[in-house]
């Protein structure tokens, strides 16, 4: 009887193990989150640091500057509309005393590519000013992160950029 | 209709003629070590018109002689082109680039024999053969840094449109001069250039901030405080620390730092 019970047990043991290795059912993930609504809102500028991309890209020292206290830069404010369905719309800005940051002060607001974009487009009239994005505001995270390159006009050579950090209101 | 749209693209053109930066240089930045072609127009110069141009290339023109220091570590050299004013080598001769200009290709390095650490700028003029006629100089023309160089002055990013944020700085332990070496800056003047070296406006006095130990800092937009007249651009500035040192007698002097000069990079 006692030799039984231990069988049984070693039995037990066996299936409980066995069972354990099945794999495990994965529930639907749902559809392909739309990140452009994570941009919509009001963002107000919190942080800008200037680089000099090419004394960082020869390993000099003084490559960046945290300009946020320098000039007024947190009057600064962008408001960025989308639609429930996460389409692009309009965008207003609102500059206080801060120097330039988007090149055009309101108009229609764009963000590609499609799916996973890579930069803000801001339209007005027949001006543009792109700007790539840094991390998606997704989650927790309410920072948006936007940089501005500024290239060698004959050779196209990155030679400064700003990074304009928004913190979501 | 059709006049006045020719009208306006002749105005368009000769303003643009106007702003044409001369001499061009490709690629537009360039260290000691890579390979740069010049090209110069000549118009309205004592060369214009000749059917043959020679180069006569010196380096280091907007080093201070008066500092023994800054002289040391930029010497002035002759290019190896230079070997006679009466009698220019082959070697010397620019290539045609269109009516009244000229091209020539160097490495900073070879036709100076100096190290990139001794180059700073260089500056240059064309010549006949024989030296009977030229123009005047064309410098400074900056190197890119190879290695980075701690100097007195020193600009923020190195290189800066009229609308970037612009950073100039002072490292009082980099002094060259006695007054430099004690001065304790308190403001920092700038003045403005357009393309004919025409002064912008009045000088611009900003306010000093320590950036770190022995060092001093101002911050400036170009184009807030500067407006060049109509059909001119701004194309440069210079700026200096000013401060004060206590003399013999214990009493405040002012006193300013050498004056650096910068050229605007056009960026988009």
């Amino acid at each position: 009887m006692k030799k039984n019970s231990r069988i049984l047990l070693i039995l037990l043991a066996a299936i409980i193990t066995l069972n354990a290795c099945r794999p495990d059912k994965f529930e639907d993930t749902g559809a392909v989150r739309n990140v452009k609504t994570s941009f919509g809102g009001t963002w107000k500028l919190s942080k800008v640091t200037q680089k000099d991309e090419d004394a960082a890209q020869k390993g000099f020292p003084y490559s960046t500057l945290d300009l946020t206290t320098l000039f007024p830069y947190t009057d600064y404010s962008i408001t960025l509309n989308v639609t429930n369905s996460g389409q692009t719309t309009t965008f207003t800005t609102t500059p206080g005393n801060s120097p330039a940051v988007i090149a055009v002060a309101n108009g229609d607001w764009s963000a590609g590519p499609t799916q996973y974009p890579t930069y803000l487009a801001f339209k007005q009239g027949s001006a543009t000013d792109t700007l790539t994005l840094g991390s998606y505001p997704a989650g927790g995270r309410n920072v948006l992160q936007l940089k501005k390159e500024r290239r060698d006009a004959s050779t196209g050579k990155l030679l400064v950029s700003y990074t304009y950090e928004f913190t979501k209101q | 209709m059709n006049k006045i749209i020719i009208l306006l693209a002749f105005g368009c053109l000769t303003i643009g003629a106007l702003h044409a930066q001369n001499p061009t240089f490709s690629p537009s930045t360039f260290t000691a070590e890579d390979q740069v072609t010049l090209t110069v127009d000549v118009t309205g110069t004592p060369m214009a018109g000749e059917a043959e141009a020679y180069i006569w290339i010196f380096s280091n023109t907007s080093i201070d002689r008066s500092n023994a220091a800054l002289s040391a570590q930029y010497p002035a050299a002759d290019g190896s082109t230079n070997t006679n004013w009466t009698n220019s080598p082959p070697e010397a001769k620019m290539t045609a680039a269109g009516t009244n200009k000229w091209s020539f290709t160097f490495i900073g390095t070879q036709i100076f024999g100096q190290s990139p650490a001794q180059l700073k700028d260089f500056g240059f003029l064309l010549k006949t053969k024989t030296g009977t006629k030229q123009t005047s100089d064309y410098k400074p023309n900056f190197f890119d840094p190879l290695v980075f160089t701690a100097t007195m002055l020193r600009v923020f990013p190195a290189k800066v449109s009229t609308s970037d944020i612009v950073t100039i700085n002072f490292d009082r332990s980099l002094g060259g001069t006695v007054n430099e070496q004690r001065m304790t800056p308190v403001s920092a003047t700038v003045t403005a250039y357009d393309e004919t070296n025409a002064q912008i406006g009045t000088p611009v006095t900003l306010q000093v901030r320590v950036f770190a130990t022995n060092t001093w800092a101002a911050t400036f937009i170009p184009t807030r405080h500067f407006t060049p007249a109509a059909g001119h651009q701004l194309t440069k500035f210079r700026y200096k620390f000013n401060g004060t040192v206590l003399d013999v007698s214990g009493n405040t002097v002012n006193v300013s730092s050498a004056e650096q000069e910068v050229t605007f990079t056009r960026m988009n």
